[in-house]
Formats: C-alpha cells, sequence, structure tokens
C-alpha cells in the first residue's frame, strides 16, 4: 500500500509543480507575486470543460484550454503588469490579488456557483498490478506532467529564446544591452508559465471530475509555498518542492493518518526548509 | 357653505375608505420569514430550499391562502455566513415583523438564529440543520421551545444508518471516513456508537478537511488497506462524490453509505456511474405513494425542470409544519408555538411526525439506494429504540 501512496502523492504533487513552475517563472524575471496566476488556472479549467462539452474531445479540450490561459496571461501581463511595472512592487501585488478575487466572481457569474462535473472520457485505461492500483487519471498526470517538464526542459536550455529567457531571469538589464528584446521575453515567460496552468487546471478537473469558480484559492497561497521551498525563481527547485509537497501530504493523511488538515503541510515544510536554508531547496544567495 | 361642507364630508369618507383598504391590505397578509444560502458554497442547496418552499407557497395561497388570508414569504440569502444570519434574524423580528420562519440553511447559520428567534419568542421550524443547538440552549441548559427541526439530529440519522447497517448489510468491519465539521462529527458519532453496540468493528475513523478536500485518495488507500466490508461516509455532495468516484477508480469493492448530504442531483451528476448501488441514509422517500409526496416530486420537477431533493423536502415540510400550525391557533407567535409543541401524527412529505420533543422530530428514518442515476427506496428505519432523541436536562 505505501506503493500505491506514492502513486497518489507525486500525482497530485505533479500538478502542484505545473501550477508553481509559472508562479516561480513570473517572479524569476518581473520580481512579482502573480497571485492571480490561481485564477488562470482556474481559467484554464473553465475552459477545458467548456470546450469539452463542445467538442467532446478530451485531449483538444486539453489543449484549448492551455491554449485559453496561456492567452489571458499574455492579456495580463501586456496590460495589468507592464504599465504599472515603474512602481514600487507592492502596486503588482495589489493589483494581481484584486484581479484573482475578480476573475473567481466572474467565474461564478458566468458559470454559475455549481461544480460542473468534467465526466470526460480520456481512453487510456487503469494499471494494475496485485493491489498496486494506477487510475487513468493518475496515469494522464503522469505523462501530461513528463512531457511538459521534458519540453520546458529543453526549451529553457536548447533553443536560444531559453537562453534570453533565463538570462533575463539573472539580469534583464544587461540582458537588454545586448541586444535581447526583454519585452518580449517577458511575453513568453507568460505564454509558457500561463499554459502550464492551465493544463494543470484541465488535470484537476478530471482528476477530481469537478470545476467550481473557487477551485483557484488554495493554489493560490499553496503554491506560493511551494515557490518560496523550491527556491524562489528556481524552475528544478520549484519541481522538486511540489514533488516533496505532494509526497508529505499524502504520507501524513494516508500513512502517519494524522488528522491534520492537508494544506497547513505545505506550509510547516517551507517553515522547516526555510530554518535551515534560508534561501529554499535549490535557492542561490 | 353647504357645498363646502358636503364635498368636505365627501373627501373625508372616501379618505377613509382608501385607509382601510390599505389597512386591510397589510392585515390580509401573514408574513412568514425564511433565510437559506442561495448563494455561496451552497447555493445548490439553498436554490433547493427557495424553490421548494416558493412551490409550498404557490400552493398553499392558491388554495386560498390560511383563515382567509394569503401568506406573504419574506426571503434572505445567508450566504451560509453566520454573521449575515444573525443580521437576517433581527431584520425579519424588526422590520419585517414576521410570525414565523422557516430556515433552509446549514446548521451553522440556523443554530445562531435560534436564541434570537428564542428570545423574541417567534417559532421558527428548521428545514434539515442538524447542530443540537439548534432546539437547545447550551448556555442555559434548557430547550428553545420555539425552535423546531423537521430534519434529523446528526446523531439520529447515523444511529439509523448503522442499525441498516449492521443488521441488514451484515457489516461486521466498518471504516468511517467524515468531513470535520459539526455535521460531520455528529452523524459518525451516532454511526460508531450504534454499530458498536450491535456488534460490528471500527476499523479506521478519518476525519477530512472541510471546506476544501477534493483528493481522498490516500485516505482510501488507507481504508482499503484495511479491508473492510463497509465505509459509511459522511459530507455534503461534492466531497461524497468525489468519495465514492475515487473509492471505485481504486478498486474498492466495500459498500458504501452515506448520509443525507449525499441527497442531491448533484451528487448524481458529478458521481456518475460510480454512484450505482451507493446507499444512504435519508430524510425523503421518493417512492412513498402516499400523494403528498407524488405531487410534490411531480409539481417540482414541472416547475424547476430538475429532480427534487432531500434539502428541498425537507424545507417544504418545515414551511407546512407551520402552516398548519397558524391554521390550528392563529397568528399570535404564542399561539403557533403551543400548536406545533401539540402536533401529532402530522401527515409530512418527509415521513409521518409522530411527535416533537423538545423541539425534535420523531419520525422514521428513509434508507436510498441509488439504481440506474436514481433514489430508490430500500428500507425504512423505525426502531423507536433508535429514531427518539434523547431528552436532555
Amino acid at each position: 500500500m505505501l506503493i500505491q501512496q506514492l502513486a497518489n502523492g507525486i500525482a497530485i504533487g505533479s500538478v502542484y509543480s505545473l501550477i508553481s513552475l509559472g508562479l516561480t517563472m513570473v517572479y524569476g524575471i518581473l520580481r512579482i507575486l502573480h497571485i492571480s496566476h490561481a485564477g488562470i488556472y482556474t481559467l484554464g479549467a473553465y475552459v477545458g470543460w467548456f470546450s469539452f462539452r463542445l467538442v467532446g474531445n478530451f485531449w483538444l479540450s486539453l489543449f484549448i484550454g492551455m491554449i485559453g490561459a496561456s492567452f489571458s496571461g499574455y492579456l495580463v501581463e501586456r496590460f495589468l503588469y507592464t504599465p504599472i511595472l515603474h512602481m514600487p512592487r507592492i502596486a503588482p501585488l495589489i493589483v494581481s490579488i484584486g484581479l484573482f478575487i475578480a476573475m473567481e466572481e466572474a467565474f461564478r457569474i458566468i458559470a454559475g456557483p455549481h461544480t460542473l462535473a468534467y465526466n470526460a472520457r480520456i481512453g487510456i485505461g487503469d494499471l494494475s498490478i496485485g493491489s498496486f492500483h494506477l487510475t487513468e487519471t493518475q496515469i494522464l498526470i503522469l505523462i501530461v506532467t513528463f512531457i511538459i517538464l521534458i519540453f520546458l526542459w529543453t526549451f529553457l536550455t536548447k533553443t536560444r529564446i531559453g537562453l534570453a529567457m533565463r538570462a533575463c531571469a539573472q539580469d534583464a538589464e544587461i540582458t537588454s544591452s545586448f541586444g535581447v528584446n526583454v519585452r518580449a521575453i517577458i511575453a513568453f515567460n507568460f505564454l509558457i508559465g500561463s499554459a502550464m496552468a492551465g493544463a494543470a487546471g484541465v488535470l484537476i478537473g478530471v482528476y477530481d471530475n469537478q470545476v467550481w469558480p473557487t477551485m483557484g484559492s488554495i493554489p493560490a497561497y499553496k503554491a506560493l509555498a511551494i515557490v518560496v521551498l523550491g527556491g524562489l525563481g528556481n524552475i528544478p527547485g520549484t519541481v522538486l518542492a511540489a514533488l516533496i509537497v505532494g509526497l508529505a501530504e499524502t504520507f501524513f493523511i494516508g500513512v502517519l493518518a494524522i488528522p491534520f488538515p492537508r494544506d497547513a503541510v505545505a506550509f510547516i515544510a517551507m517553515i522547516i526548509v526555510l530554518m535551515f536554508k534560508p534561501y529554499g531547496l535549490l535557492g542561490k544567495a | 357653505m353647504g357645498r363646502f361642507i358636503w364635498k368636505g364630508s365627501l373627501l373625508l369618507i372616501v379618505g377613509i375608505l382608501l385607509l382601510g383598504i390599505s389597512y386591510a391590505n397589510a392585515q390580509d397578509k401573514i408574513k412568514i420569514g425564511f433565510f437559506a444560502p442561495i448563494t455561496g458554497p451552497a447555493a445548490a442547496d439553498g436554490m433547493s430550499a427557495k424553490n421548494a418552499v416558493e412551490l409550498a407557497l404557490k400552493e398553499v395561497n392558491e388554495a386560498g391562502g390560511v383563515r382567509g388570508k394569503k401568506i406573504e414569504l419574506i426571503i434572505y440569502d445567508d450566504r451560509l455566513n453566520p454573521q449575515e444570519a444573525v443580521a437576517i434574524a433581527n431584520k425579519l423580528i424588526e422590520k419585517d415583523k414576521v410570525i414565523g420562519v422557516v430556515s433552509g440553511s446549514y446548521s451553522g447559520p440556523t443554530r445562531v438564529t435560534a436564541p434570537i428567534f428564542q428570545k423574541a419568542q417567534i417559532p421558527m421550524v428548521a428545514g434539515y440543520a442538524v447542530h443540537p443547538d439548534v432546539t437547545w440552549d447550551p448556555k442555559e441548559r434548557r430547550p428553545n421551545d420555539f425552535c423546531f427541526r423537521n430534519g434529523f439530529l446528526g446523531e439520529i440519522e447515523g444511529a439509523a444508518a448503522a442499525e441498516f447497517a449492521v443488521k441488514h448489510l451484515n457489516a461486521k468491519r466498518i471504516s468511517l471516513i467524515f468531513m470535520d465539521n459539526d455535521f460531520g462529527r455528529a452523524i459518525s458519532s451516532g454511526f460508531a456508537e450504534r454499530a458498536e453496540k450491535l456488534g460490528a468493528t471500527i476499523l479506521t475513523k478519518q476525519m477530512y478537511k472541510f471546506p476544501g478536500e477534493k483528493d481522498f485518495r490516500p485516505y482510501l488507500t488507507r481504508i482499503k488497506e484495511g479491508n473492510p466490508d463497509l465505509i459509511f461516509a459522511a459530507g455534503y455532495y461534492n466531497e461524497a462524490a468525489s468519495i465514492v468516484r475515487q473509492a471505485k477508480e481504486l478498486g474498492i469493492k466495500a459498500q458504501i453509505l452515506g448520509e443525507e448530504g449525499f441527497d442531491s442531483p448533484k451528487f448524481l451528476e458529478i458521481a456518475g456511474p460510480s454512484a450505482e448501488g451507493v446507499i444512504i441514509a435519508t430524510n425523503l422517500d421518493r417512492d412513498d405513494p402516499r400523494p403528498i409526496v407524488q405531487n410534490f416530486l411531480a409539481n417540482y420537477k414541472k416547475m424547476y425542470h430538475e429532480d427534487a431533493d432531500m434539502v428541498g423536502a425537507s424545507s417544504y415540510d418545515a414551511f407546512m409544519i407551520l402552516i398548519q400550525a397558524i391554521e390550528k391557533a392563529g397568528t399570535d407567535p404564542k399561539a403557533i408555538q403551543k400548536a406545533l409543541l401539540e402536533t401529532k401524527d402530522y401527515n409530512g412529505l418527509t415521513g409521518k411526525i409522530s411527535r416533537f420533543v423538545q423541539g425534535e422530530v420523531v419520525k422514521p428514518v428513509q434508507i436510498q439506494i441509488v439504481k440506474g442515476g436514481k433514489f430508490r427506496r430500500l428500507a425504512v428505519v423505525d426502531n423507536p429504540e433508535v429514531i427518539t432523541p434523547p431528552v436532555k436536562k
């Protein structure tokens, strides 16, 4: 059963990593706490749900959900963050929180307060070996996360845009002096990060079979804890932290059987790690 | 001069007549208050309750009202927020001057309003709130004798579920999973107590956070390890659907037994085919042949184009219980309370109420099973030892 809990933990941890990556990338380049990222995650789930109702194909709905989230992430960057970047960092933070609340209310008004069932047919099938049981949606999450992470890694390390993105995260001004269009790189960051959040939204929509207006409210702060835990702006650290949080939550509940609110685990992990490593798991001073 | 007096007195007469008419209008209506979580996290239940009570209102008024007067229902949305509910209770008493109140809300908002209505001596009938403090004042250690409950106490419903699980399903090894709130704790403690008394073993008791928990796989994996023959699960429809669905996904074969929180079309929709065979203890028997039940189900469907649920039926009943008391006793709140106290063998939509014990209803608990995507009758628990609420001192 331990191995079963391992699968449960890695599956939820994978989704956490998809949500948190966008957040950490935005922080890395703009030094903004992008709270409304969780709203974009919810938007991805709704767009996915809606397009699944229209086209009836899960994979297509996942793709459309990602595109929808990606595009809205770009809009947020272009029309909300860019105009106020010269202000103190508290200004974009307040804007971001405000936008997140507005988005939640908009989802409620447009799609109704009720939980919507995704009820997607994915067509992978379960995997059973003895008493170990990997459900279809868990396999789906593992495959999609794996593909996205491989894509992200290749993109960041093997392409010129990826190189420019990493350079911008280190020092945007110097990078710009080398003739790199920093504005375009920032936009790229939002496009990719938001697409991953959209994918996470659709995956959770299928995994829990529920899409609801406030589904982003817990990820909004949990992803923040994960990003800090991994070392702000550090991509491998974020993936590692997300998996640790997913596994820790699962083991607290399922193995140690401590009646403990799951959402506190990320913060406890964050506090413990920060006590010993003030810059997070893989963060550098 | 004479003409002036004549005109003046004519005006005066018209004036008096007009006044009289408006006075009669105000007096012609009986005001009843109602609150439910119409928006917010429990909106599906709140809407059900509101719809059902509005249906009841329409039926009563179309049949000529009560004692020749029409009923006016004053509806408020508490958004599942106790602070909001307190403000609503005060408004209903002071501004709207209602003579009775129906709660279509959960325990949280209902229990905080109970002492307010008690103090104002305005009778309240709660549709389905389960917390003991609705009918009981824990500080003064005496019943809120102006507050009545049409739904079951959590402990009673849990005990009835256990009665059925052990005696009819022969469950011996049972795992419990319940949400961490008043309702989840009360119903599962009632269940565990009765099940152990009847000789069953409780393997695991797991509590999950409410609201917020969506991923029940870690809990269910642990349950699967113990290999129980029955899982008693407590939660509202969203959690219930997740538990049932994820249990099926993980290959758990044990019978799942739930409670009235499952009793919603939303549960069936979200759980989908995994809901088949799930058994629940609840407060509505859809296969009850009595016309009051079948008419309600048909009329509700006709009016709102969806199936009625337990929450709606219980709120409908709460409203009708209040109406029959007004019919009997008139519009004086104290007389209404007296009539409610004397309720005997009332033929309600959610079952025959034999009486109220300290405001708590005494009536059989319904056991329903999901068959073909619908709730159907499976059994009725009417053992008086189980369904009679304990008298508190």
